[in-house]
C-alpha cells in the first residue's frame, strides 16, 4: 500500500479559532488600507484624465457620441492634458455599480456626470472639485438665474450644467380623435385630467400615464405636482413634506391608478419614455421631459402628438421640474485644476465656437433647453424654437420651472416610499405624508453636509 | 513496487516506471490533481472566501462610498433593531422562500417523474423543460415582462375574456411577490427536474420490480421505494433551492429587472436591500454587517436542516 503523499494535518478547533481570529485581526487592520491601494494622488497633474459618460463613445455612434467624441478630440487637439472618454451605458451608470465602487477605491474618474439628485451625495464625499478658478465671470454671468446656485455650495460653483431639460405632458391627437375629443379639452386640472383619462382608456388604451418604476426619476417626475400646491419637500431646514400640498399631490397619482385609468407598469424603459408608451398607443397622454421631442423625431416621425403644461389642482399654480445633467470633477483625481479647465471649456466657453458647441448639444443631437442665454440666442436664430413641441417648452413650461431639488438620498427614499404607497398600494396620503416627514426630520437632526435644497 | 514487477526484457516500460527526480507516481498523480484543483480553488479564494472575510471586517466601519472608514464597533448591527425597511424585506424574502421552495420543490419532482421514463421524444421535452434555465435571469426578466404587460400582454388577453384584462401582475403589491415565485419556478424547474432525475437514476429498477410482484400499486411504489430513497436528494434540492431564494440571482436579478423592488416594496427583498444601503446610501458598512447577518441566518437556517436530518444521512434510518 502506497504511503499518503501528503499527510492530511489535523484540524483542531483551537487551530480553526486561531486562523479564523487572525483572519479577522489581519482583514479589521487591512480594511481601511484598500482605499488607499492604488487610489489617485489628489491635486496631481497627470497627462490624461479620464472621463466617464453614458453618451460616447457609444456602440451606435449616434449624434449625441459623436458629439462627445468630437469635443474631446478638439480640447486633445489643443492641450498637453488629453481627455479619455470611457462610456458606461446608461442603466449602469445611473442605476449599477460602477461608479460608487471606483470611488470607493480611490479609482474615481477625473470628469463624470452627475443629476441634481446625486450633488450633495458626491459634495459631501469631499470629491467634487471647485471649478470656480477655471471659469470666467463672463461665462458665469452667461447661465440662467438658478442653475449655478443648484451646483453650487457658499457660492462656489462644483458642476455646470449640461442642458435644462423640462417636464410636460405629451398626448396622443389620434387617441383624443379615436375618443371624440378635441383640443378644447385637453386637460388642465387635475379633476380634468382624470375625466378625460376616462373617456381616453379603453381596452388596449390608457387615459394617462405616470412613471410607476421607484427611483429618482419617478421623484424627479412628481415634485412639479407638489409645487403646484405650493408645497416643498423641505423649508428653513426643516421637513415640510406634512402639508396639504405633498398630501393632494400623492392623492392625485393615487387617484389615476384607483379610477383605472394609468397603468401600473410602463413599457420600454419605464414612464419617460414616450415611443414606446404614447408611440405605441399604450397611452393617450403621458407626463415625461423634453428630451422625447428628440427620440419622437427619430424613432416615431409620422406619429402625431402634441404637449401641454402639466395639469395643475384647483386653485394651484403651474410648476414643472428643470432637470438635466452636469459635467463635474473629481477633486481626488489625477489632475483636477486641468479637468476643471476641460469643464470650463467645453460648457462654458462664451466664444463662437463655445457657443456652437453647446447650441448643438442643445438642439442639434439631442432637444433640451440651453442653460445659457448666449446658447439660447444662438439657437433662436436659427428657428430651433420657432414651432411646435419646443416652442411651448420654451415659451410656456420652462418659464414656470424649479431646478430639480438636490436632495441626498435619505431625503429621497422616505418620499418615494410615500409615492410608491399612494400610487400603488391605496395607502392614505396623510399618513404617508407624516411618516416621510417624522424620517426627514430625525435624518435632518444629524445631518451635517452641505444645505439641501 | 511497481519498478520491481516490470520485466527487465522491457527497457522502455522499465524506463518509464524509473521515479523522475524523486518522485513516486502517487505523489506525481497527487500533484496533478492539485494543479486541477489549483485553478478553481485560487480563483474561490480570491473572489469568495477573502471577499466574505473582508466583508466581515467592514461591517465595523463606518463606510461613506469615497474611500474614508471610521471604526464604529458594533453600531452597524445596533442600527438593524430599529431600521423597518430592512425587517420588511426580510419579511418578503421569508414569504418568498416559504412559497418558492416548496413550490420550485414540487413542480420540478413532478417534471422528473413525467420525464423519467423513455418515449418518443423525450429528449426534447426534457430541453424544453431545462431551456429556461440557461437564459440569462436578466432576459427571463425582459421576457416575462413582456409577457405581463398591463393590459396589451399575452397574459392579458387571455385572461381578458374572464373580465381579467386589467389585472397587473407586476405592478399590484398582492400579486407582484407571488408572479415574481412563479417566473423563479418557471426558471429553476428544468435545473431541479435533472437534479431529481439523476437522484431518480439510482434507485435500483429491482425493488420497484419486486415490489410490484408484491402486489404495490404505482402509489405504494412511489411512497414506499422511491419516496424513501430519494431523501437525499431532496435534502439537497431543499437546501439548495432555499440558499439560492435568500442569496441566489434569481433573488436580486429578476427582482431589479422586473421591478426594482416595487411595487410599493411588494418585492423588495434583503439582498435588494442591501443593495440600495451600499450603492444608493453609501453605507458600506452597513451593507457589510447586513450581508453577515443574512449569511449567519443561513447557515443556522442550514445546521438545523442538518440537524433534524442528521446530516443529511437517511440511509441510517
Amino acid at each position: 500500500m502506497a504511503a499518503t503523499p501528503f499527510p492530511a494535518r489535523q484540524l483542531s478547533r483551537r487551530s480553526v479559532l486561531r486562523g479564523g481570529l487572525g483572519a479577522f485581526a489581519a482583514t479589521a487592520a487591512g480594511v481601511p488600507l484598500l482605499s488607499a491601494c492604488g487610489g489617485n494622488d489628489s491635486g496631481g497633474n497627470a497627462k490624461e484624465m479620464s472621463f466617464w459618460n453614458f453618451y460616447g463613445p457609444s456602440d451606435d455612434q449616434g449624434p449625441q457620441s459623436k458629439w462627445f467624441v468630437d469635443t474631446v478630440a478638439e480640447w486633445n487637439k489643443n492641450n498637453d492634458v488629453k481627455v479619455k472618454l470611457r462610456y458606461i451605458p446608461g442603466k449602469d451608470y445611473l442605476n449599477g455599480t460602477t461608479l460608487q465602487t471606483a470611488f470607493q477605491s480611490g479609482q474615481g474618474p477625473d470628469i463624470f456626470l452627475i443629476s441634481p439628485g446625486d450633488f450633495l451625495r458626491y459634495y459631501n464625499g469631499g470629491v467634487l472639485q471647485d471649478l470656480g478658478s477655471a471659469l470666467p465671470d463672463e461665462s458665469k454671468k452667461d447661465y440662467l438665474p438658478g442653475l449655478l446656485e443648484a451646483r453650487s455650495v457658499d457660492g462656489k460653483v462644483y458642476g455646470l450644467p449640461m442642458e435644462i431639460e423640462p417636464l410636460a405632458m405629451y398626448y396622443s391627437e389620434a387617441a383624443f380623435e379615436s375618443a371624440g375629443l378635441s383640443e378644447a379639452d385637453l386637460p388642465k386640472t387635475w379633476d380634468q385630467t382624470i375625466a378625460v383619462a376616462q373617456k381616453l382608456t379603453n381596452s388596449k388604451r390608457y387615459g394617462v400615464m405616470f412613471e410607476t418604476l421607484p427611483g429618482y426619476y419617478q421623484n424627479f417626475t412628481w415634485y412639479p405636482f407638489m409645487w403646484q400646491g405650493d408645497g416643498n419637500a423641505i423649508k428653513d431646514g426643516k421637513s415640510a413634506f406634512d402639508s396639504p400640498a405633498a398630501v393632494q399631490a400623492l392623492k392625485f397619482w393615487g387617484d389615476t391608478i384607483k379610477n383605472k385609468v394609468a397603468p401600473r407598469k410602463a413599457l420600454g424603459d419605464g414612464g419617460g419614455d414616450v415611443v414606446s408608451n404614447l408611440g405605441s398607443g399604450a397611452a393617450a397622454m403621458q407626463q415625461s421631459g423634453i428630451w422625447a421631442v428628440a427620440d419622437m423625431r427619430t424613432k416615431a416621425k409620422t406619429f402625431k402628438y402634441g404637449i401641454i403644461p402639466l395639469p395643475t389642482p384647483d386653485g394651484g399654480s403651474a410648476a414643472t421640474d428643470l432637470g438635466g445633467w452636469a459635467f463635474v470633477a473629481n477633486s481626488k483625481g489625477k489632475n483636477p485644476e486641468a479637468a476643471a479647465k476641460f469643464i470650463a471649456w467645453a460648457l462654458g466657453s462664451t466664444d463662437a465656437a463655445g457657443v456652437e458647441r453647446q447650441r448643438q448639444w442643445n438642439t442639434v443631437v439631442k432637444t433640451n433647453l440651453p442653460p445659457r442665454k448666449s446658447v439660447q440666442e444662438a439657437a433662436d436664430a436659427k428657428g430651433a424654437f420657432a414651432d411646435g413641441a419646443l416652442k411651448k417648452f420654451v415659451s410656456q413650461i420652462a418659464p414656470t420651472g424649479k431646478p430639480e431639488p438636490r436632495f441626498p438620498p435619505e431625503v429621497y427614499q422616505p418620499i418615494a416610499d410615500a409615492i410608491q404607497a399612494c400610487q400603488l398600494n391605496a395607502a392614505d396620503p396623510a399618513k404617508a405624508a407624516a411618516d416621510a416627514a417624522e424620517k426627514i426630520d430625525t435624518f435632518l437632526k444629524t445631518y451635517q453636509g452641505a444645505p439641501i435644497s | 513496487m511497481v519498478t520491481t514487477t516490470v520485466p527487465p526484457s522491457k527497457p522502455a516500460v522499465k524506463a518509464r516506471a524509473k521515479p523522475k527526480a524523486g518522485m513516486t507516481r502517487k505523489r506525481r498523480e497527487a500533484l496533478a490533481a492539485y494543479a486541477f484543483l489549483a485553478p478553481d480553488t485560487i480563483g474561490l479564494l480570491i473572489f469568495v472566501a477573502i471577499p466574505m472575510v473582508l466583508a466581515f471586517g467592514v461591517a465595523f466601519f463606518k463606510v461613506d462610498g469615497f474611500g474614508n472608514y471610521q471604526y464604529v464597533g458594533l453600531a452597524n448591527y445596533k442600527l438593524m433593531a430599529g431600521d423597518d425597511q430592512l425587517w420588511a424585506s426580510l419579511k418578503v424574502t421569508g414569504i418568498y422562500v416559504v412559497t418558492f421552495v416548496p413550490l420550485a420543490f414540487v413542480v420540478s419532482f413532478a417534471l422528473a417523474m413525467l420525464v423519467r421514463n423513455h418515449f418518443k421524444g423525450i429528449g426534447w421535452v426534457r430541453s424544453a423543460f431545462f431551456l429556461p434555465n440557461v437564459v440569462s435571469l436578466v432576459v427571463v426578466g425582459l421576457i416575462w415582462q413582456f409577457l405581463l404587460v398591463d393590459k396589451r400582454g399575452a397574459l392579458s388577453k387571455i385572461l381578458a375574456p374572464f373580465g381579467l384584462g386589467d389585472v397587473s401582475f407586476l405592478g399590484t403589491p398582492s400579486l407582484a411577490l407571488g408572479t415574481y415565485v412563479v417566473i423563479s419556478v418557471w426558471f429553476l424547474m428544468g435545473y431541479q427536474m435533472l437534479v431529481f432525475l439523476a437522484g431518480l437514476k439510482d434507485v435500483p429498477k429491482e425493488l420497484e420490480d419486486a415490489a410490484q410482484i408484491d402486489g404495490a400499486g404505482s402509489w405504494q411504489r412511489f411512497r414506499y421505494v422511491i419516496w424513501p430513497l430519494l431523501r437525499p436528494t431532496s435534502f439537497f434540492v431543499v437546501v439548495n433551492s432555499t440558499i439560492g431564494a435568500v442569496t441566489g440571482l434569481q433573488a436580486f436579478d429578476l427582482v431589479f429587472v422586473l421591478t426594482k423592488g416595487g411595487p410599493a416594496r411588494a418585492t423588495s427583498t434583503v439582498v435588494l436591500y442591501i443593495y440600495e444601503q451600499a450603492f444608493t446610501f453609501n453605507n458600506m458598512g452597513y451593507a457589510a454587517a447586513l450581508t453577515t447577518v443574512v449569511v449567519a441566518i443561513l447557515v443556522i437556517c442550514t445546521g438545523l436542516m442538518f440537524g433534524v436530518t442528521r446530516g443529511g444521512r437517511f440511509d441510517e434510518d
